[in-house]
């Protein structure tokens, strides 16, 4: 049992449709069974006008107790670092957020742009745009890097963009019953962050003989030539499919990597970069030398069934 | 009598919305409409790859990315000329239909419907019955449509891989057609749904409920026993109860870009907009429908926190330059989109007006416009679209194997200019996109709510929201009821009044 606030700072609202998204756990299905109270959601809170600032002066007094403070979207600091593009009642967004932050028990950060910045910190952040506890994949966020909550905790990242939604409701739960977990190297829970989206795609095939499309619209694999983050991007859509039903790569579309800190990259995101016939990032851990090696041969055996694109991903 | 000023926040609509209302007595004399978010997503764009957009727009909005992302790819292919194989236009109206059907139950149940669960209805006659089907994320109509909306955007996720924030429609098509499974899986899927509303919502075939043509011939079906527990019929009877078709009319112009581009007829060099149900503007007091001209949309600043210009600027000589300037008379981040200097509404009604609904023109002559037949609205666009919806599943079906994707050439994306229009969930959207040396050289976007929650303009004309609360009498001022239907009646989405600054290079406006 775990009462929850839910803010939104400089967001898309795409987290929470997530949370809309997950059937099981559901939102409705925590609240009936009285695991999360819901004391502010903005799109779901039917409390009148002005009752989210009264729910805010209460916490930051100490009155009203807060187990798990949400917070999606990215903290806006300008213009001028007066937090003053994202406000409510004329007062910065960024600081209610640190004032609920310090009296929480535990804080999310709701989605890659909470988490690290996120695309609206994408060159030449016109907002001035940071994470919670993180600017990108470095310390410099509306937290300091050693700041914990209540405890004991850093800033949980539930990254991408938006949040699966069962990573969202599972967490959820986990914290709601005291159900240990462990964070990973950037303080993403491991449970969902330790596959690649690789894992799990169903162009695996193709990628494992080195068929490789050169343009979009096709069946085979998108690491190569258009720009699949896949191998590289850690992440669970190809082990738990989004709307109980596929992914973004097993749909024919490359993989952005947006649970990664540096989302969305500074490129063509719809080109690989590469060195010579290899792209610049290889899957995650792998030396160059080898996977080359292991390319070369592996194209090599490639059956004729794949290199006509016969399976269907 | 003496003035006073109040602020009001209100939620359940996506993003911040906040509001400025002066007060008479218990009488809205004056108001203004608060963006309160800047977020620069231009600027991200400027300098990007053309077809980064793909990624960057879709994640404006995360109740309406699809509508984005079908904006997005006609801006680009406008620029390239690039034609489209209706196979593609197709499964893209499809996926835009599924997420209109999503946002269109979502509002309704859980974002509208709340408030008639507010202590000030503790003893009306009908709260029992509200509050079975309407508590929030409790009542049978809440939880019904918690369901049926997750599962219609499974239709989404079959072409895109996931919704929200995909980016499987591409200049040329999109990255996968539909297969004899798919078919199988759309059907039931779009089945499922209307099964829910013909049961839950309706009480009647949804083509009967479609067949209604007139205000008088709503009521006797309204009227049957057999229904007068269900959903919408208690929508209907609670929002005329309190009066909420007699209040929050606002600026009497509907347009709309026109819905879902017709696979046949959408080709180069796209100098008509070949859309299934029609474009215009229709006025409600001659009911006349005028033809809808792209050109005519202009946007003002005059009381926005952006560097000023003159008068209104069309999006391709648009710029905005953020410059927060507290305390003057201007007070907000939405600029205010004009349709030949007219003040307009966007949404389902302008929608379903401009493709010639009968009942809905019948009700807003008789009544004029309203809250309760704007958000009675959005119910039969939902049911509308799923007809839609179900007739495409068929023609996708007759379409197996053929292309849907085309490849353009290299640099068919390299320089030009291009505009997309869809009709988003909450109306009309537009993408104009300027490209340069293969980079995007300007991109603005003109959101359905940047038309309905606009500020004044430079002639002092008041936005679409503002007129429709001014002139409204609160009961009480601490719990400003009739202001959350009103507003709410528009499904607001805040964070999709997004701003687009400036042109040419990558700027910086904060440290």
């Amino acid at each position: 049992m775990a009462n929850l606030l839910w803010m939104q700072t400089g967001a898309c609202s795409g987290d929470s449709m997530s949370l809309l998204n997950a059937d099981g756990p559901s939102i409705e299905g925590l609240l009936r069974s009285g695991e999360i109270e819901l004391l502010w959601h903005p799109s779901l809170s039917d409390l009148p006008a002005g009752a989210f600032g009264r729910l805010v002066e209460r916490i930051e007094s100490g009155q009203q107790p807060l187990d798990i403070l949400c917070i999606e979207g990215s903290i806006i600091t300008g213009p001028y670092g007066s937090g003053m593009f994202d406000s409510h009642r004329g007062r910065p967004k960024m600081q209610i957020a640190a004032a609920l932050a310090a009296r929480a028990r535990t804080v999310v950060a709701m989605g890659t742009c909470a988490a690290f910045g996120g695309v609206h910190a994408a060159p030449p952040n016109p907002s001035d745009a940071i994470g919670l506890q993180y600017d990108h994949a470095d310390p410099g966020g509306l937290l300091d890097a050693d700041w914990r909550s209540s405890d004991g905790r850093p800033v949980i990242n539930l990254a991408g963009c938006p949040v699966h939604p069962l990573t969202i409701t599972r967490t959820l739960s986990m914290l709601a019953a005291d159900i240990p977990f462990e964070l990973d190297f950037l303080n993403r829970p491991a449970v969902f962050y330790s596959s690649t989206v690789h894992q799990g795609c169903t162009r695996n095939e193709y990628h494992e003989y080195d068929v490789e499309d050169h343009e979009p619209g096709g069946k085979a694999c998108m690491y190569f030539n258009l720009g699949c983050q896949g191998p590289g991007t850690l992440a669970n859509c190809n082990a738990e499919l989004w709307n109980n039903r596929s992914s973004k790569t097993r749909a024919g579309v490359p993989c952005f990597g947006c649970t990664s800190p540096n989302f969305p990259r500074d490129g063509d995101l719809f080109r690989t970069d590469k060195i010579g016939d290899v792209p610049i990032t290889l899957p995650l851990g792998v030396s160059r030398a080898r996977y080359m090696a292991y390319k070369n041969l592996a194209k090599a055996a490639a059956p004729v069934r794949l290199i006509k694109r016969q399976m269907e991903p | 009598m003496a003035r006073r000023t109040i602020g009001v926040d209100l939620n359940r609509v996506e993003g911040d919305l906040e509001f400025e209302v002066d007060l008479e007595g218990e009488r809205i004399v004056d108001a203004r409409c608060v963006g309160t978010l800047f977020r620069g997503f231009e600027q991200l764009l400027v300098d990007r790859a053309p077809r980064d957009a793909l990624v960057i727009t879709p994640r404006v909005c995360g109740i309406c990315g699809t509508a984005h992302l079908y904006a997005a790819v006609l801006s680009l292919e406008r620029l390239g000329g690039l034609a489209v194989p209706p196979q593609a236009t197709l499964i893209r109206n499809l996926c835009l239909m599924a997420e209109n059907v999503q946002s269109d139950l979502r509002q309704t149940f859980l974002f509208f419907v709340p408030d008639f669960v507010n202590r000030r209805y503790a003893n009306h006659p009908l709260a029992a019955e509200i509050a079975e089907a309407f508590a929030p994320l409790k009542g049978s109509a809440a939880i019904g449509a918690l369901g049926v909306s997750r599962r219609i955007l499974q239709v989404v996720a079959i072409f895109g891989g996931q919704w929200p924030h995909s980016s499987y429609m591409l200049p040329g098509g999109v990255t996968r057609g539909a297969n004899p499974r798919d078919i199988v899986d759309c059907r039931e899927l779009v089945g499922s749904t209307i099964d829910w509303l013909e049961e839950a919502v309706f009480g009647d075939r949804i083509d009967a409920f479609l067949a209604l043509d007139s205000l008088d011939a709503l009521e006797r079906w309204l009227a049957d026993p057999a229904r007068l527990r269900k959903a919408l019929p208690l929508l209907c009877r609670f929002s005329r109860s309190v009066g909420l078709d007699r209040i929050g009319g606002g600026a009497r112009s509907f347009l709309s870009g026109g819905s879902y581009h017709d696979p046949e007829r959408w080709s180069p060099p796209y100098d008509r907009q070949e859309t299934l149900l029609a474009a215009g503007l229709y006025d409600a007091d001659d009911g006349a429908l005028n033809a809808f001209d792209p050109a005519l949309i202009t946007e003002h600043v005059r009381h926005s926190w952006f560097r000023p210009y003159e008068g209104g600027r069309h999006p391709f000589a648009g710029e905005t330059v953020p410059d927060y300037q507290p305390g003057g008379d201007r007070y907000t981040w939405a600029k205010a989109p004009r349709y030949g200097e007219r003040v307009v509404e966007t949404g389902p009604l302008a929608e379903l007006l401009a493709a010639g609904d009968m009942l809905c023109r019948d009700i807003l002559t008789t009544l004029g416009p309203n809250t309760w037949l704007r958000q009675f609205a959005r119910l039969r666009r939902a049911a509308t679209t799923l007809t839609w919806m179900r007739s495409h599943v068929t023609a996708l079906a007759g379409r197996i194997g053929e292309p849907h994707f085309r490849n353009p050439d290299d640099d068919a994306l390299a320089e030009g200019d291009g505009f997309g229009i869809v009709q988003a969930a909450r109306g009309m959207l537009g993408h104009w996109v300027q490209v340069r040396d293969g980079r995007i050289a300007r991109y603005q976007i003109v959101t359905p709510t940047a038309w309905n929650a606009s500020p004044k303009d430079s002639q002092g004309r008041h936005g679409h929201w503002e007129q429709s609360v001014i002139g409204v009498t609160l009961a009480d001022p601490d719990d400003p009821v009739e202001l959350g239907h009103i507003v709410r009646s528009h499904d607001p989405c805040l964070v999709c009044t997004v701003h687009f600054a400036g042109s040419g290079k990558r700027v910086r406006y904060g440290i």
